[in-house]
């Protein structure tokens, strides 16, 4: 059996569709529903800290992009950051929250985007955590010696589905007209864009990379139910037998099964279940808070941060805030795409020196699961 | 008492250096010790989560006769909790007065929850003999065996980590569960006041808790059984929870 070898991210790639929309200007792209503007979006806003994010589509909901060619533009800036061509790429993960069709999976829609020739594509679905199951795999597979070029690339285009169409006429919209906090806050929360990651078994010559050391993923779906999800009514989630794929997609929207939703008492409960597999892998000796250097962190809201850093810090797991590095305020949470918007303007901002030791975690509501990935750069 | 340590060395450097040192060791094994409790708590919490009674209030399938069966099962641990913390303060020795005499404040304070637990029973519909009748379940019996039989050792310092457990569940997860059953079951206020009340007031609780951790700590070997007290403990608490007929 041949030798395991080791993986550097060689290239990173990130595309935030068209200009910076400021707060002000927000509900004229996602629209507003019944017409009327939204009673949570301030409070949405005040809570998860955003000031800026971009859309794919213009004001009157045209798209501008799909969620594949958004991928399809990172990986290609990922290539050409590597120095590679399309044409060397031989290992294509996809992931998304929701991708462009139902079937078949993103992938093969980001490689046809691409119009890369035959490779292996995997498709990853799940919320934010799916990007570094993507990831993963692509280590892995590099790792393994199957490949020799991989990228793993995530997207997501969420102002589609927050359209007022989404909405109006469901059971999500009372007889006065007003949305369900459930569904009207992510309106407030998620935006567009695309990232994405070249691996290979060796540095690229010039100018800095980053060793994969590992990446660890941890799912605690049998332990809750969905905390962010979209197929199901808020009421009927854990009933399979319930969700829209079963009562069909007219009765399925007008039950307000249509739309991406969130259980905010729920996500409390989550957030202290990421926090415990975070403790354990202190605890454990896998991370050693002081020997991080730069933590990107996922998180989808500044006071969800503050919660945190209080139990962090009585527990000596604490990574300093000054380690922190974020682009959640200037350019929004775009889903499972973050963390590469992240790690590219974080190895664009010079900040990652050789030797440092970069962490990126990635928590994900869906139903439970949280990601890690330390990196090394050289 | 920390201030009193650094007053005590200002005149001897030497041992100001040692008890600097040593109160780094304390804080630091205080955290060690807290962040592996927290990790416990987090699994146990999970657990809860998936209990069939929980499953059963967070889908909202949860009916007036699930809210008594859990008000049942609640008492008799409840009942036990300020006897078990007596009898461990009685065998706390003369090193730990102040750790033993917290036990004893503490034990006095909550000796009377039960009562409460009753009246939120009977403001709720259930009669009043219905609750002081009902047997212990399975689990609740096997938690209470559990305690006495730790808290019958002599420095049972073991149960601190029995009681970040339970306090942090009074804290954590009563204010959350008794907001949930009130909305289900539209009750008045007066009929869960238990879950509500100990939500206001725990949290001063863990801050006395990290104070209690610093009187037995550092010391690797009470670190572990207060580890593995609060596992034990949250492991017969869930099947407690679980035990309730849902």
């Amino acid at each position: 059996m041949s030798e395991l070898r080791d993986v550097f991210i060689t290239g990173t790639g990130a595309i935030l569709p068209g200009e910076r929309i400021g707060n002000d200007r927000m509900e004229d792209f996602i629209g507003r529903i019944g017409g009327r503007p939204s009673a949570v979006g301030r409070r949405a806003l005040r809570w998860n800290g955003i000031e800026g994010r971009h859309y794919a589509l213009n004001t009157d909901g045209e798209p501008l992009h799909s969620n594949a060619s958004m991928c399809a533009d990172a990986v290609r800036a990922a290539l050409d950051g590597a120095g590679l061509s399309l044409g060397d790429l031989q290992h294509l993960g996809a992931a998304a929250t929701q991708g462009d069709y139902l079937v078949p999976g993103h992938a093969s829609a980001v490689q046809a985007e691409l119009g890369a020739g035959p490779l292996e594509a995997f498709s990853y679905q799940s919320v934010c955590a799916s990007a570094l199951m993507a990831a993963k795999g692509a280590w892995l597979s590099v790792r393994a010696g199957e490949a020799d070029v991989a990228a793993a690339c995530a997207g997501e285009f969420s102002s589609r589905w927050f359209r007022p169409h989404f909405y109006e006429g469901s059971a999500l919209v009372d007889e006065k007209g007003r949305v369900r906090i459930e569904a009207d806050f992510l309106r407030f929360t998620l935006s567009d864009g695309a990232g994405a990651v070249v691996m290979e078994p060796r540095p690229k010559p010039e100018g800095l990379s980053l060793k994969v050391e590992w990446i660890d993923m941890t799912s605690l779906a049998g332990r809750f139910d969905p905390c962010m999800w979209a197929g199901s009514t808020p009421e009927a989630r854990a009933d399979m037998t319930s969700a829209w794929s079963h009562a069909g997609p007219a009765a399925a929207h007008a039950a307000g099964a249509v739309a991406l939703l969130q259980d905010f008492d729920l996500l409390k409960i989550v957030i202290r279940a990421w926090i415990g597999v975070w403790l354990e892998k202190v605890d454990a000796g896998r991370i050693v808070p002081d020997q991080v250097d730069h933590l990107l962190c996922h998180y989808s809201a500044r006071s969800l941060r503050q919660e945190i850093v209080g139990l962090l810090e009585s527990t000596a797991a604490m990574v300093p805030e000054e380690k922190w590095f974020t682009t959640l305020s200037e350019s929004g949470n775009v889903g499972s795409a973050s963390i590469w918007v992240m790690l590219d303007a974080f190895m664009a901002s010079g900040r990652g020196k050789p030797g440092d030791r970069v962490l990126c975690i990635v928590p994900e509501s869906g139903r439970a699961m949280i990601g890690f990935m330390m990196l090394e750069i050289v | 008492m920390h201030r009193a340590r650094e007053r005590a060395g200002d005149d001897r450097l030497h041992d100001a250096g040692d008890c600097v040192m040593a109160e780094r060791e304390a804080e630091a094994a205080v955290a060690d010790t807290l962040r592996r409790l927290a990790v416990v708590f987090a699994d146990f919490e999970q657990r809860l989560e998936a209990t069939p009674l929980i499953r059963k209030l967070t889908r909202g399938r949860f009916e007036v006769a699930d809210y008594h069966a859990f008000l049942i099962n609640l008492r008799q641990q409840v009942k036990d909790g300020a006897l078990w913390m007596s009898r461990a303060a009685s065998n706390i020795g003369e090193d730990h007065l102040e750790l033993r005499s917290t036990l004893m404040r503490h034990a006095v304070t909550e000796h009377r929850d039960f009562r409460l637990l009753e009246a939120d029973f009977t403001a709720s519909g259930g009669a009043l003999d219905d609750i002081q009748s009902a047997p212990k379940n399975v689990g609740s019996e096997a938690l209470s065996a559990w305690m006495f039989h730790e808290a019958s050792k002599p420095d049972p310092f073991g149960l601190l980590g029995a009681m970040f457990v339970i306090e942090g569940l009074g804290s954590i997860k009563a204010r959350p569960w008794g907001l949930k059953v009130q909305e289900r079951l539209a009750l008045p206020d007066e009929a869960v006041r238990f879950l509500l009340y100990h939500g206001d007031n725990d949290a001063e609780h863990m801050k006395e808790f990290e104070e209690m951790l610093g009187m037995v700590l550092p010391d690797p070997f009470v670190a572990e059984r207060i580890v593995t007290t609060a596992k034990v403990t949250a492991r017969l608490y869930a099947l407690q929870i679980e035990e309730i007929a849902a």
